[in-house]
């Protein structure tokens, strides 16, 4: 087998490709499948969470005499139940549970365990924490103001010549590029330059964190959540309580959505400080409100870009100054914005410079693509300006600047084989783009750009006597990916996709798996299992070998069966994987696969997508029309499910585009944290979004895998920015363009005579 | 007095002492029963995941609904059938038709959402005998979040099931009989009274035993479809002493027209009325189709909208302009009022200690009358107005004979805008007209600025509601709304 992509594109797969059911999908419809809530342990408690109502307050003392002697309350705990951690920790312990100070609305103070929900919500107001009230800031710019309130006195701007004396609200300031923009800038014909906002948004997964923490008085502890890396929150809850790491064992249960908000812990440390205070069992499941309030939207941005280009399309310079904040703690995703904002442009000027800034609100978490939408809403907005500006058609412009194989990125590294132009091309063809338009309706593009990761990653596939093989996965399965293993292991093997049962072990039972993220799972985890296959072709070969007694090297594996690799090996009827299976016993004891990689080699990704809207003068409100996603999966293992990733990602993108925001008062207090006043699409608001999957594929995998869970949600902000500044006749540069928005700038151009 | 709640789960008869009144029938299944299936995204009625379906007796038949078990309390089941997602497999274990159609075509990508969409699916499927079109596709899915799929997958499952499924043959349609004879059996006259001493749940059967309970406890919460109520003790965690729940009373949820009048009782949910009223008020209709979504409207009432008397009630500004007058009872006492005089300030009604809503009258409009509603929310679904605006309007002999304006999210309650009446009354319903209306709006109301919408935005929009309306009735074909279906869409 080869690697070259010209191997890839001829090689016939007979289950990758296909489109089989999902081990988890009859569990799913029959309500079967158990998710974080849905666990129950005997003499469990249940745990609440008290949160400060202020967005900044020094916590002068915790008093829970009070609830402490409630009948029927188990155990009370606040910061003091933790152990001391590492710096890398220090934030997300402070984050679980807070220390001297509350940092945003929300933010936990204490937590208790007791028999019903009822008396632990009483016990919660019995509580005193005397707060000294510190002024607040919320607003990305504000809090980068001189005179804003500081929230952390240790942290002081890095990444800055000179270095400053005093603490301030910008951790760290990134700078991303090469050549010399000002001298790009004057070679240009024409250069715009916007400011553009964006509000912060929330994954809005539908199921709320949950989890059941068990440490028994042996202090061996268990734990069941939802999660999207139940490795990494063993290795955490350890640390947070000083337990060795193998004293922990977590079993992740079904997750109902995480898209990056499940990459980190919060309640989960403290079910189980509850529980070793208790003795008991303990669950914790958020409420829908404290999911808003406390678990880990994205940034809200502020963002300057200008652009460069001459008449003939090409692109001179660009320029992009991102300010991200990403809550009470350090560690926004600006980094990873200021590296994408370019990377579909090969540009000879390029420079980013990025601020990692920290406000009153709750920590920000990962959301797909963490840093990348915005960016690209940014550019991309002023790529469709220019475009119009120099009269060239927007595809035809980004054709004539975007990277191909051999690229000099924007970030730093050369680009290999990579599928943006045919993206480009395959939208142009599509007839979604030459498809008349009505009045108030307008047509928007926009492209984008994700690295995609690789990471750690073991697996475990055990062959049975009987022929059918069990795959042990240790990355939780968000999409479907439980299927598309299963898929490639049964390729690998040549056995039907029916005979191979994939399961998500618990972190005793595998080594370490990093997250499911950053678009790993199919990548990393599909390599992964197809290597472990292959070294269980070695030992079924072996076995085969054994039993006509030749050597090994004379036995090859072909669509599931072992045969003499030729005339020279002798003539014996081909022995079957059940057959080897059946006699393992015998032949030297059970057989099984095995891989532990460090995958690298994740193949980047682009996409394009194309959208209609259409705009009610009168009222300000947009709807959208039409959508198309076009994106480069490398190679389709399960074509629905990367179908599946593309609507997702693109309907995440409408809602963070057109509706969804996190609204702070003046009191610095979240105002819309539930689904009635955050609002995330329904079926009515959308069409049925068109997908088309390219396929270049990505020499790092086996069958040229890439990943394709995030790009989905790089281009939409801007694409429907695009479309909606199109049918509006006025370029929309603050997020989300909710009604009122659209309204003003439409009055907004109309007293200024553009309109 | 019963002191037990009588409902079916699935086909078995229950028969609960019931100590909490305010427990949910979702803490009630996933927490007594430990059926998981039915799921908890929200806990206030906005995400479906906890969808159950209600079998209820309706002209010796049973009419299958989907509700969020997530704010219904658990006493308001009695004498109905609670269907979940467990209840749907067929006796011999295989899918039901609506899960083997989310099956097959990828409904699912996490799953946390499924069992709450097969649930509002089944109800489609149970309630509507053709293959729906998009539209009623999208009004059956509204009240369900799906943050995964983009709702493709999901929407294909609805057609697929009619595709796929001998509806006729349905398990659900084949047990109907004994299902009706099981409700029959359990269906009394008695009133139902549960809880725990201190707290108590009256449930009456019959309008007179109602009116004599409300008198006789005139602090107790009276309680219709729990759509508001359900949040006060899920969201706001507030103890409820006293309940009085007028879901079991017949006389409560007839409705139906005279020769001039269209009457709705108290207990009549959006759902039952919807038909009847857009069949007269087609615009009204529409409204109600927005309102909340679909699992709402089976559970929420008119009555209890009105009752409730917040500003941003979708009903009150379209029943004032089309002229509606309030019923109320309290003991023997009947009154009745314009039902904008109801409303006397925000959290201020005119209702007295003992008194209850009784029904609501509604004219049909007369010939020539036109009438038009609008609703201004973020999202076309399942969200609350930042500014709901109706009027009906009749021109005689070129001059507008006939004028009135209701707006909602405009001031501390639903009110008339009766400068801008004023500036439109006996005038030529022309541009100049329609333009000192519009700057009226002014005097009439000073909105406020809230997460919803800025007060700038909300009298812009109002004006331009007027215009809108304006347009509409003067230029045939204008092309004035973009959302929806036709003519009748809101925005
Ligand atoms: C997800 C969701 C979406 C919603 N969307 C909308 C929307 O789009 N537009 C909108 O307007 N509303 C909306 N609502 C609010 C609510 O559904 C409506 O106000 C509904 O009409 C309330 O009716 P109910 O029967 O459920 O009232 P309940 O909750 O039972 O009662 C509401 C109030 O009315 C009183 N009451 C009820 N009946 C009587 C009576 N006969 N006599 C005296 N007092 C009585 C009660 O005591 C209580 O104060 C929504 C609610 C939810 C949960
Ligand atoms: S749990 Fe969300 S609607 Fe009931
Ligand atoms: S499949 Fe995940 S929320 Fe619908």
């Amino acid at each position: 087998m080869t690697n070259s992509e010209t191997g890839l594109k001829e090689r016939q797969f007979k289950i990758v490709g296909t489109r089989p059911l999902r081990p988890d999908g009859i569990d799913k419809v029959t309500g079967r499948a158990r998710f974080g809530a849905d666990m129950a342990a005997p003499g469990m408690l249940v745990g609440k969470i008290l949160r400060s109502p202020h967005a900044h307050a020094r916590i002068r003392s915790i008093d829970a005499t009070k609830a402490l002697v409630l009948p029927g309350v188990k155990a009370v705990v606040t910061h003091e139940d933790f152990a001391e951690v590492g710096a890398d920790l220090q934030d997300v312990l402070e984050n679980v549970m807070a220390q001297d100070k509350a940092l945003y609305d929300g933010h936990a103070v204490a937590a208790v365990a007791a028999i019903s929900a009822g008396v632990a919500r009483k016990a919660l107001r019995l509580i005193e924490v005397d707060y000294e009230i510190l002024p607040h800031v919320t607003d990305v710019e504000a809090a980068m103001a001189a005179e804003a309130p500081v929230l952390h006195d240790d942290i002081v701007t890095s990444g800055v010549e000179p270095a400053p004396k005093t603490p301030s609200n910008v951790v760290h300031r990134h700078e991303f590029g090469h050549g010399d923009v000002a001298e790009g800038l004057a070679q240009a014909d024409v250069v715009i330059e916007h400011d553009f906002k964006t509000a912060a948004t929330h994954q809005g997964y539908i199921e709320p964190h949950a989890c059941v923490g068990s440490v028994g008085p042996d202090g061996q502890g268990e734990l069941w959540c939802c999660t999207q890396g139940h490795f990494w929150v063993r290795n955490t809850c350890a640390a947070l309580l000083g337990m060795d790491v193998s004293h922990l064992r977590v079993t992740a249960s079904e997750i109902g959505g995480g898209f990056g908000g499940k990459t980190t812990v919060f309640i989960d440390p403290v079910a189980l400080a509850l529980s070793r205070k208790a003795g008991r069992p303990v669950k914790i499941v958020m409420s829908r409100e404290e999911v808003f309030r406390a678990s880990g939207p994205t940034s809200s941005t502020a963002m300057t870009v200008k652009i460069g280009v001459r008449r003939d399309g090409r692109i001179t310079a660009g320029e992009a100054v991102l300010k991200f904040q990403g809550g009470a703690f350090a560690g926004s995703p600006v980094d990873l914005g200021a590296m994408t904002a370019f990377a579909c442009y090969d540009l000879e000027h390029v420079k980013t410079v990025a601020y990692d800034v920290v406000t009153n609100r709750p920590k920000q978490a990962a959301y797909r693509a963490p840093g990348a939408p915005m960016a690209a809403f940014a550019v991309e907005s002023v790529i469709d300006e220019l475009a119009s500006k120099i009269g060239m058609d927007p595809i035809e412009l980004r054709l004539k600047n975007a990277v191909e194989n051999g690229s000099q990125s924007s970030y730093g590294p050369k680009f290999g084989p990579v599928g943006l132009v045919e993206t480009l091309v395959a939208a142009r063809e599509h007839e979604h783009y030459t498809a008349p338009l009505g009045a108030n309706q307008g047509r928007g593009i926009a492209s984008g750009f994700w690295f995609n990761f690789g990471g750690q990653t073991c697996v475990s596939l055990n062959i049975n006597a009987d022929g059918s093989v069990a795959l042990a996965v240790g990355t939780p399965d968000i999409g479907g990916s439980r299927a598309s293993m299963g898929q490639m292991a049964a390729e690998e093997l040549g056995i039907g996709y029916d005979k191979v049962r994939t399961i998500v072990a618990d972190t005793a039972s595998l080594g370490y798996n990093d997250i499911s993220e950053g678009s790993r799972v199919t990548f990393s985890t599909g390599l992964a299992t197809i290597q472990a296959a292959r070294d269980a072709i070695g030992k079924l070969c072996g076995r085969a070998a054994q039993t006509w007694g030749i050597s090994p090297d004379a036995v090859v594996w072909e669509d599931g069966y072992a045969r003499p690799a030729g005339a020279n090996a002798g003539e014996f009827p081909p022995l079957s994987l059940a057959e080897i299976a059946e006699t393992a016993a015998k032949t030297g004891g059970p057989i099984a696969g095995h891989c532990e990689v460090n995958a690298a080699g994740a193949g980047v990704s682009f996409a394009t997508h194309l959208v209609d809207a259409e705009v009610d003068p009168e009222t300000g409100r947009a709807k959208i029309l039409r959508y198309t996603v076009v994106q480069d999966a490398g190679k389709a293992i399960h074509p629905s499910y990367v179908e599946g990733q593309y609507q997702g990602g693109a309907v995440q993108g409408v809602g963070w585009a057109l509706n969804e925001e996190y609204i702070y008062g003046e009191d610095g207090r979240l105002q819309n944290p539930s689904f009635l006043d955050y609002r995330i699409p329904v079926a009515s608001d959308l069409p049925m979004i068109d997908t088309v999957i390219v396929e270049v594929p990505n020499p790092g995998h086996p069958y040229g895998v890439r990943g394709v869970g995030e790009t989905s949600i790089v281009p939409p902000l801007a694409a429907i920015a695009n479309a909606v500044s199109a049918a509006a006749g006025v370029r929309l540069t603050e997020l989300p363009m909710s009604p009122p928005r659209v309204l003003r700038g439409i009055d907004e151009a109309a007293a200024n005579g553009k309109a | 007095m019963r002191e037990q709640v009588r409902f079916l789960l699935g086909q078995e008869p229950r028969e609960l002492t019931v100590t909490d009144p305010t427990m949910t029938v979702l803490d009630y299944l996933r927490g007594e029963q430990r059926r998981c299936g039915t799921k908890e995204g929200c806990g206030e009625g906005d995400c479906g995941a906890c969808t159950v379906v209600l079998g209820r007796l309706n002209d010796g038949r049973v009419r299958y609904e989907a509700v969020n078990a997530c704010i219904q309390f658990l006493p308001t089941l009695d004498g109905t059938q609670l269907l979940t997602v467990e209840d749907l497999k067929r006796p011999d274990g295989s899918l039901h038709t609506v899960q083997q159609a989310m099956v097959e075509t990828d409904g699912s990508q996490c799953g946390f959402c499924t069992p709450g969409f097969i649930m509002s699916m089944f109800a489609l499927y149970q309630g509507t005998p053709n293959p729906p079109q998009r539209q009623e596709i999208d009004d059956c899915l509204a009240g369900n979040l799906c943050r995964c799929t983009g709702y493709g997958p999901i929407i294909a499952a609805a057609e697929r099931m009619y595709a796929i499924g001998d509806r006729t043959g349905d398990a659900f349609r084949r047990l109907a009989g004994q299902t009706v004879d099981s409700l029959a059996a359990i269906s009394d006259q008695e009133t139902v009274c549960v809880g725990d001493g201190s707290r108590r749940f009256f449930a009456p059967a019959t309008l007179d035993d109602l009116a004599d309970l409300v008198l006789a406890h005139p602090d107790a919460q009276i309680l219709a479809g729990g759509t508001d109520i359900g949040l006060w003790v899920t969201k706001q965690l507030r103890i409820l002493d006293t309940i009085i729940y007028i879901g079991r009373v017949a006389e409560l949820a007839e409705f139906g027209e005279t020769d001039s009048t269209i009457e709705i009782g108290a207990a009549v949910t959006y759902s039952a009325a919807m038909e009847l009223i857009a069949g007269h008020y087609p615009d009204l209709g529409e409204l109600f189709r927005r309102l909340g979504a679909v699992q709402v409207r089976n559970a929420g009432t008119i009555g209890g909208n009105i009752a409730n008397g917040s500003p941003i009630g979708d009903s009150p500004p379209p029943l004032i302009a089309a002229g509606a007058t309030l019923h109320l009872r309290r003991g023997k006492d009947r009154r009745s009022l314009p039902l904008e005089a109801y409303f006397i300030d925000y959290g201020k009604q005119d209702r007295q200690p003992g008194e209850f809503v009784e029904r609501i009258t509604l004219p049909k409009p007369d010939a020539g009358t036109q009438f038009r509603a609008y609703k201004i929310s973020k999202r076309f679904d399942q969200d609350i107005s930042a500014v709901c605006a109706a009027f009906a309007l009749r021109i005689e002999n070129g001059r507008v004979a006939h004028i009135r304006i209701a707006f909602g999210g405009m001031a501390a309650t639903p009110k008339r805008a009766n400068q801008a009446e004023q500036c439109l009354s006996g005038r030529p319903w022309s541009e100049a007209s329609v333009a000192s209306a519009i700057a009226a709006l002014a005097q009439d109301f000073q909105p406020i600025t809230d997460m919803r919408a800025s007060a700038d935005y909300r009298l812009r929009v109002a004006g331009n509601l007027l215009r809108k309306f304006f347009i509409e009735t003067t230029q045939a074909s204008a092309a004035t709304r973009v959302v929806g279906a036709g003519n009748f869409a809101h925005v």
